[in-house]
């Protein structure tokens, strides 16, 4: 589904290379590796935040390059690692957005939108917060209602920014089981970062290891395999 | 509801009670005193007034959306700093580009444009708000400390000039120049509610705007491009008018509790008139007494309204 080659990523130098890696969908990757070592750079340069040093990207078959932002938009969902919330803006508002790539000008949900948003809704069990706004509800809803609202994007794609990294450790483990959850139901491709080995451990994710200015993918199952790969 | 009583009472506090017909008179070729005077007088102040209200309540909206702090506003960030400096040029020098009656207009315009790009340009670099604002209320007294210089080197009519704009004042527009103002008002307007999605979007963020498809770069310059239009207009016309664009929108958020701009902009444009409609009334009603600028007015009440919103934030 993701398809590297000789792709450099980086911000003003190259942070990271990688030759030839080839991502799955109906799987969960665990993007990890040191403070500083372009994790956030690499996530940012797939979602065609940040061009790409040199190299290509390919999503089922396309080349990033000529993908447009709308295009994009359909192709790929982006969580951040914490979402504020904004006064006044209702958790339903807020999930309504994620439907923006498919919406004409004046950015109206027509009634199939509608009942999407609110399929996810039933399914991620939020749909008590709905009316709430985004600022009344707690850290933990707020992040399941931005998966929410990456879900209700429709991407075969999801990438997410230490997602865990905010939440308590009930929460993390909740997260997590809801994301392999719905990678495999849906057969969506989830790339998240975090520094959280053991609970990627337990959940036997795949590891994505960033060192040494390489990306290798590994299936380490104890917390020795894995440092020994990162020297 | 309140907008109708409140250009009733815009009309009928006036020093000279006009009688309802006097607005619509039957032959323009001969026109009564009355009918003169609500033609030449009521008729532009009233519009001026609700477009002004308007105006700057949406450029405010649009501001504090684009750069997502509610303290952002047309006056904070400096766009009519940059129109008060060009005026002030086109005033109290020799700027021969600037001669004609529209010349103080375009003026206006070029200077609160001018200052929206730099600022936008700044606001790039930029990462934090508050340096923008901090930079926004530089820009501020640089631009008066100019503008002090011009004055101390100007003549003593042209100064007057001036300090007579400086203060603000719903009087100055005529009837002939409303069709323009109107037009240029609509017209920025309509490309307001053509932004409604951009602006939803971009209520949580530039990034996640992108990600969910938005152009980011071409919606900021269209927000600044408008937010100009709509200050420079209102400026070069009324001279400066503060708060209003600050706290308009913030009261608008407050009463709607939305963050949907279709509402949002319906909300600002009528609330932005009803208050400076209510503003001008109360002027029209001292003018007897006392000569009020409008801009000491909004200040007086703008003020407080913003030190009321701090504090309820900061709680």
């Amino acid at each position: 589904m993701i398809q590297f080659s000789q792709t450099k990523i980086g911000y003003k130098k190259t942070l990271l290379k990688i030759d030839s890696l080839d991502l799955k969908e109906g799987k969960v990757y665990a993007l990890v590796g040191r403070n500083g070592v372009g994790k956030s750079t690499l996530l940012q340069s797939m979602a065609k935040l940040l061009p790409l040093m040199s190299g290509n990207i390919r999503y089922e078959e396309i080349s990033l390059k000529n993908l447009s932002r709308n295009q994009m938009a359909r192709l790929i969902a982006f969580v951040e690692s914490k979402f504020d919330g904004v006064e006044y803006l209702s958790v339903q508002d807020y999930l309504m957005l994620g439907r923006a790539p498919y919406t004409s000008l004046t950015g109206k949900l027509r009634e199939t939108d509608k009942a999407f948003v609110n399929e996810i809704s039933t399914e991620l069990q939020i749909m008590h917060l709905l009316e709430k706004s985004t600022t009344e509800i707690s850290d933990g809803e707020r992040q399941i209602c931005s998966v929410a609202r990456a879900l209700i994007q429709e991407t075969p794609i999801i990438l997410m920014d230490e997602p865990t990294a905010f939440l308590d450790f009930i929460n993390r483990q909740k997260l997590l089981e809801l994301l392999i959850k719905i990678a495999t139901e849906k057969q969506k491709c989830i790339v998240l970062s975090t520094h959280d080995i053991d609970l990627c451990l337990e959940n036997q994710l795949t590891f994505l290891i960033a060192s040494h200015g390489k990306l290798t993918l590994e299936n380490c199952r104890t917390k020795q395999e894995l440092v020994e790969k990162f020297s | 509801m309140l907008f109708p009583i409140a250009i009733l009472l815009h009309i009928n506090s006036g020093q000279i009670d006009l009688s309802f017909s006097d607005y619509f008179p039957q032959d323009l070729s001969n026109l009564s005193t009355n009918e003169l005077l609500a033609r030449e007088f009521r008729i532009p102040r009233l519009i001026i007034t609700i477009i002004a209200g308007s105006g700057l309540a949406i450029s405010g909206m649009l501001m504090q959306t684009l750069f997502r702090n509610p303290l952002a506003g047309p006056y904070v960030l400096g766009i009519n700093s940059g129109a008060s400096l060009m005026v002030a040029l086109s005033l109290m020098t020799g700027f021969h580009l600037f001669e004609t009656e529209f010349g103080l207009i375009g003026a206006g315009l070029i200077g609160a444009l001018l200052s929206g790009l730099m600022m936008m340009a700044l606001a790039f670099r930029l990462k934090s708000q508050i340096s923008l604002l901090l930079v926004g209320l530089m820009f501020g007294s640089f631009t008066s400390a100019i503008v002090s210089l011009l004055e101390s080197f100007a003549l003593a009519e042209k100064l007057k000039a001036y300090t007579m704009w400086s203060m603000g004042s719903l009087q100055q527009v005529e009837f002939s120049q409303l069709p323009v103002i109107g037009v240029v008002f609509i017209l920025g307007l309509g490309l307001t509610f053509v932004l409604v999605k951009p602006l939803n979007l971009l209520v949580i963020g530039e990034k996640p705007a992108e990600i969910l498809g938005l152009n980011v770069m071409q919606t900021r310059f269209l927000l600044m491009a408008i937010t100009a239009l709509f200050a420079g207009l209102i400026t070069a016309f009324c001279g400066p008018i503060a708060f209003v664009g600050l706290a308009i929108p913030n009261l608008t958020r407050i009463l709607f509790r939305s963050q949907n701009h279709t509402w949002l902009i319906v909300g600002n444009l009528i609330i932005g008139a009803i208050f400076l409609l209510i503003c001008d009334s109360f002027i029209q009603l001292m003018e007897g007494r006392i000569a009020l600028p409008i801009n000491v007015l909004t200040s007086l009440i703008g003020a407080p309204f913003v030190v009321f919103l701090l504090m309820r934030k900061i709680k």
